[in-house]
């Protein structure tokens, strides 16, 4: 079945952003793993999980007609296979140190959040891929409406909230623009859910979600920022680009909005 | 004892961001520190050889100017903030401490502290941490006083404020503006000295090389 | 050695330095010697430097003297133990009594900023019940003032100093939340709250005065560990970074490199002081006088400044005018053990137990305790070694090659008040031809019982850790308080609860010195706590026309 030049448009987004997930998931615990010494071998399998990630949501980005092989499937499948993995020994990490689940540990131990992202890109880079092949349905869930793609996106973004936020108060919120990732996406994240159980499309979560990627943009910004005002700058990079705010951190927003984006494309279309 | 922290030297840091500019002046200062002609030569035999036996030099490193610096200190008679009522100033307690030893090596040993063999040196140092001592000397010198509060902190204090000892002790050394990353146990940044049989794959004097 | 100490006066000429540049200036006002000031304040650490902010924001026109320099951190501070000695107050003293104290590094600092400048940034509130202890706990004296005030104004001084402390704290009654959140934990910590786990005493993360995020211009924590030698980023709240460039904004004058030698007095008041700058003797006029030179400078000054109005110096009408020095126990347990700590990374004291500070069963003396996980330097550890551990030779310098295995918790323990322990003046003169103080101490048998109790408790926990060679170290000290008490009464105390003299209405005393009782905790934040209060006090007082 020829997909129409909306789905198109459509696929084109979420593998696109399923990507710049990716992309955000491999600059963060590349950087993350390696203040972590890689003291546990398993610490290279997100590198590449989200590496390939990367490389098969670019290729259906640029080409969301082309069919084909099993690769962008395994890829997918093992994204999401490492983030649940990850998550696991995330969560070990945090309960294993001198006090358990507490702030401190959450704050300074291996963060729960970030391994969902590669469960995220994981999950949007299969859907992009059985859309552009055409299949309307994984499993008993029907993919074309949309509504699959945006419930994902709404949750994931109320995940990336709560990482945000959890980090930003180890940080006492210092800074007021501290408080924007944890007051306009999850505005979004809330407005997309209310779109994809009512199945409309409101234009005021076009425009969240677009505010949400530019917020994701402009974190780097601010988070490199961040990093040049500790001691040293970037003179002293090599302490305050693994001890300052995660540069590559925030773009997992503009990941999700941008997939978000896509799946308000399919909905519009469908209704 | 082999060397723990082997091709280690926190010199390697001197131009990275570990160091500050008044810490590079510090420090340099305090290498090219040599013995001050203060007291007479046979006391400051004396107390080369005392520095030598308390403090021995680090094997296969940089040699540590120790007594050179205790020499500066004394001959400044520069206090440490306090003084025991029944200690004299710096100098004069240096002065009366060498002395001391140095009669208490002929008591004991027939022959001036500077000339005994390091076993006879050891012993008199010995009978210093006991307060076991005869010499008449020590009448004017409380001699437990002169070892807690006069030899031990200024020649230990001499002796670890050099580079070179630092870097035998694996050390991270001076750490500004850049301090460290990784606080928890078994982990090190890429600038902190890996110890000799520390489980890793890549030998310590390797990771060494690189630790700057 | 120490380079040349700063030698010539850097906030003069209606500028001062600014700590957060190099080479950086601020404005500050500046008042002549002949025009009376509203407050003369000697010394600027933790009770002078606070107080000057306080007051000068309250409009007072404020003059605070200090004898050492004036400092820019991120270009005069090294990473080195002996090149920082400079932040120490190494003049003479004399010390005696069977327990005589090791003064300097530990303990007094000669800086504007005070000791501040290099304390190792530990910021606990005093148990409510150790503000009474006669009335709740049956020894010591009361404090003329409750702990519910008292915390109150620990929260302003926390919030000040952007304390960085557990989101939860475990002992006493409910406190807000810190300002920032508690720094990440050392590999030292960990073993203090693995010790702790194991023999089921609740522990935390220490509050401590050092950024654990941005702050205006300075920069969160680094974790080079040279804490105690005087923060070289800034991230450190000493009172030089945080009270003091506010004080300047408020107008407030500080006068570095200025040694004060006497209080002159006419009339039963106070008319300024004498004071050394630039080796010229200079007279300041003032209204009031504040005396905030710590536990040994404080009675020193007014012990110097006898007249024959005052034969035995100013505000000595009791006679406790140097009585009741206080240290604060300061043993440890050591060992060693398998896993790398290298103790030298972060501030020394991340983790820390109270609960010897809450716990009173169990006890054969009075007081609490706190125990803190630790991370000397090598100078420092060296000379733990040989001097507490009787090491020299090839064994020192081997066990120091061990310093990286090596595991210690220290405490800081009460001491009570004794007459006998005091701060005199010897006969010897220093190098401005003032007297030298004698600093007297003996350790008490509660002083003895309480070290013993803690450094097994200490042993256990290293033990529970599985540390092996383990040892006690058994003499030290830190801190130092009392010898001008506040109280309710003037013939047992020197001040009253606003810290002015019972004898000189127009002098007051604003330090550690004020302490009726010291707990178990570091005093800097309860110093700040009283200089805080005592500015609310003189404020009040003034609106009323008491002053």
């Amino acid at each position: 079945m020829a997909a129409s030049r909306i789905d198109i448009v459509a696929t084109r987004l979420i593998a696109g952003g399923a990507a710049m997930l990716a992309s955000s998931v491999l600059a963060d615990s590349g950087l993350e793993h390696y203040r972590g010494s890689f003291a546990n071998p398993t610490m290279v399998l997100p590198l590449g999980s989200a590496a390939l990630s990367i490389a098969v949501n670019a290729r259906r980005s640029g080409k969301p007609e082309s069919g084909g092989s099993e690769a962008p499937t395994i890829s997918h499948v093992a994204s999401t296979a490492v983030g649940l993995i990850g998550l696991g020994f995330h969560v070990y990490n945090v309960t294993k140190r001198p006090g358990g689940l507490t702030f401190t540990n959450l704050f300074y131990g291996a963060p729960v959040g970030a391994p969902a992202s590669l469960v995220l890109s994981g999950m949007l880079g299969g859907i992009a891929d059985r859309l552009s092949k055409g299949e309307e349905e994984l499993g008993p869930i029907g993919l074309t409406s949309g509504r699959a793609v945006g419930g994902v996106v709404s949750v994931g973004i109320l995940g990336t909230v709560g990482e945000a936020a959890l980090l930003h108060f180890r940080g006492a919120y210092h800074d007021p623009f501290m408080w924007l990732p944890v007051t306009l996406p999850p505005i979004a994240a809330i407005s997309l859910g209310r779109d994809v159980i009512e199945d409309t499309v409101r234009p005021a979560t076009t425009v969240l979600l677009a505010a949400t990627a530019v917020v994701g943009i402009l974190g780097v910004g601010f988070h490199a920022y961040g990093v040049a005002r500790n001691m040293g700058g970037f003179r002293n990079w090599r302490q305050n680009i693994l001890a300052g705010p995660p540069i590559p951190a925030p773009p997992a927003f503009t990941g999700l909005a941008i997939a978000g984006l896509g799946a308000l494309l399919l909905m519009k279309a469908r209704r | 004892m082999a060397d723990r922290f082997p091709d280690y030297d926190v010199l390697k840091k001197r131009d990275t961001p570990s160091w500050n500019d008044k810490t590079r002046e510090a420090v340099e200062k305090r290498i090219a520190t040599t013995e001050s002609d203060t007291l007479t030569e046979p006391l400051r035999a004396v107390l080369r050889k005392l520095v030598d036996r308390i403090v021995p030099q680090p094997e296969q490193r940089a040699p540590v100017n120790a007594a050179a610096q205790v020499l500066e200190k004394i001959a400044a008679n520069r206090g440490d903030g306090f003084r025991n009522a029944r200690m004299p100033q710096v100098r004069e307690a240096w002065e009366r401490g060498l002395k001391a030893i140095d009669a208490e090596a002929r008591e004991r040993h027939g022959a001036g502290f500077a000339a005994l063999n390091d076993a006879s040196a050891d012993d008199v140092i010995r009978a210093l941490q006991n307060g076991d001592v005869k010499a008449s000397e020590w009448q004017n010198l409380p001699v437990d006083l002169f070892w807690n509060d006069r030899l031990i902190p200024d020649i230990v204090s001499a002796y670890y404020a050099y580079p070179s000892a630092w870097s035998a002790m694996g050390f991270g050394g001076p750490a500004s503006p850049r301090g460290y990353v990784r606080l928890q146990a078994n982990r090190r940044d890429p600038w902190e000295a890996a110890e000799r049989k520390d489980g890793h794959l890549i030998p310590a004097g390797e990771r060494n090389l690189h630790a700057k | 050695m120490p380079s040349e100490f700063q030698a010539e006066p850097r906030a003069i000429n209606g500028r001062a330095p600014d700590v957060f540049t190099p080479d950086g200036w601020v404005p500050m006002r500046g008042h002549a010697d002949d025009k009376e000031v509203d407050f003369l304040i000697v010394g600027t650490g933790a009770g002078g430097g606070t107080l000057a902010c306080k007051l000068a924001e309250a409009g007072f026109s404020v003059v605070a003297m200090d004898a050492g320099p004036y400092w820019r951190p991120l270009q005069d501070f090294a990473s080195d133990e002996t090149e920082q000695q400079k932040l120490y107050w190494t003049d003479e003293r004399i010390v005696d009594g069977d327990n005589p104290i090791t003064m300097g590094a530990n303990n007094s600092g000669k800086s504007v900023g005070g000791s501040t400048v290099h304390f190792a940034m530990v910021s606990l509130r005093m148990r409510p019940e150790h503000f009474a202890t006669r009335t709740k706990l049956g020894y010591g004296v009361d404090w003329p003032i409750c702990w519910e005030e008292m915390w109150k104004y620990y929260d302003e001084v926390e919030k000040t100093l952007k304390i960085a402390g557990p989101v939860r704290y475990p002992w006493g009654p409910k406190r807000g939340r810190y300002p920032m959140r508690a720094h990440p934990m050392n590999a030292a910590a960990e073993y203090l709250a693995r010790g702790a786990e194991a023999l089921g005493i609740d522990w935390t993360e220490t509050p401590i005065a050092t950024l654990s995020a941005p702050h205006g211009k300075a920069h969160p924590c680094v974790y080079r560990g040279f804490c105690v030698t005087g923060c070289s980023t800034n991230a450190k709240q000493s009172v030089l970074v945080s009270w003091l460039p506010r004080a300047l904004k408020a107008g407030a004058e500080i006068r570095d490199l200025s040694m004060v030698g006497r209080i002159e007095t006419k009339n039963g008041r106070c008319t300024g002081v004498h004071y050394v700058r630039e080796g010229e003797w200079r007279f300041q006029r003032a209204r009031h006088v504040v005396v905030a030179g710590y536990a040994i400078e404080t009675p020193r000054l007014l012990l110097n400044s006898a007249s024959d109005a005052f034969p035995d110096g100013l505000a000595n009408s009791s006679g406790l005018v140097g009585k009741n020095l206080m240290v604060q126990l300061n043993q440890a347990a050591w060992g060693q053990v398998a896993d790398e700590v290298r103790s030298y990374k972060g501030p020394p004291s991340l983790a820390i137990s109270e609960h010897w500070n809450y716990a009173d069963m169990g006890k054969d003396y009075f007081g609490g305790w706190s125990y803190m996980s630790q991370g000397p330097l090598p100078i420092s550890w060296a000379k733990t070694l040989a001097g507490g551990h009787g090491l020299w030779g090839q064994a020192l310098i081997d066990e120091m090659a061990r310093n990286n295995h090596s595991v210690g918790l220290k405490m800081v323990g009460e001491v009570l008040p004794d007459e006998r322990n005091r701060v005199t003046l010897a006969d010897e003169t220093d190098q401005y031809g003032l007297r030298i103080p004698r600093i007297t101490f003996s350790h008490s048998e509660n002083d003895k019982a309480m070290m013993n109790h803690a450094v097994d408790f200490m042993d256990r926990s290293l033990a529970a850790t599985g540390a092996t060679e383990r040892w006690k170290e058994m003499s030290d000290t830190c801190h130092l308080n009392g010898t001008a008490r506040m109280g309710n009464d003037p013939a047992t105390s020197v001040v009253d609860a606003d810290c002015r003299s019972w004898d000189i209405p127009n002098l007051w005393v604003c330090d550690g010195s004020v302490f009726p009782t010291v707990g178990g905790v570091n005093p800097s934040l309860t110093i700040q706590a009283v200089a805080c209060r005592t500015a609310d006090r003189i404020k009040a007082l003034a609106a009323r026309g008491e002053l």
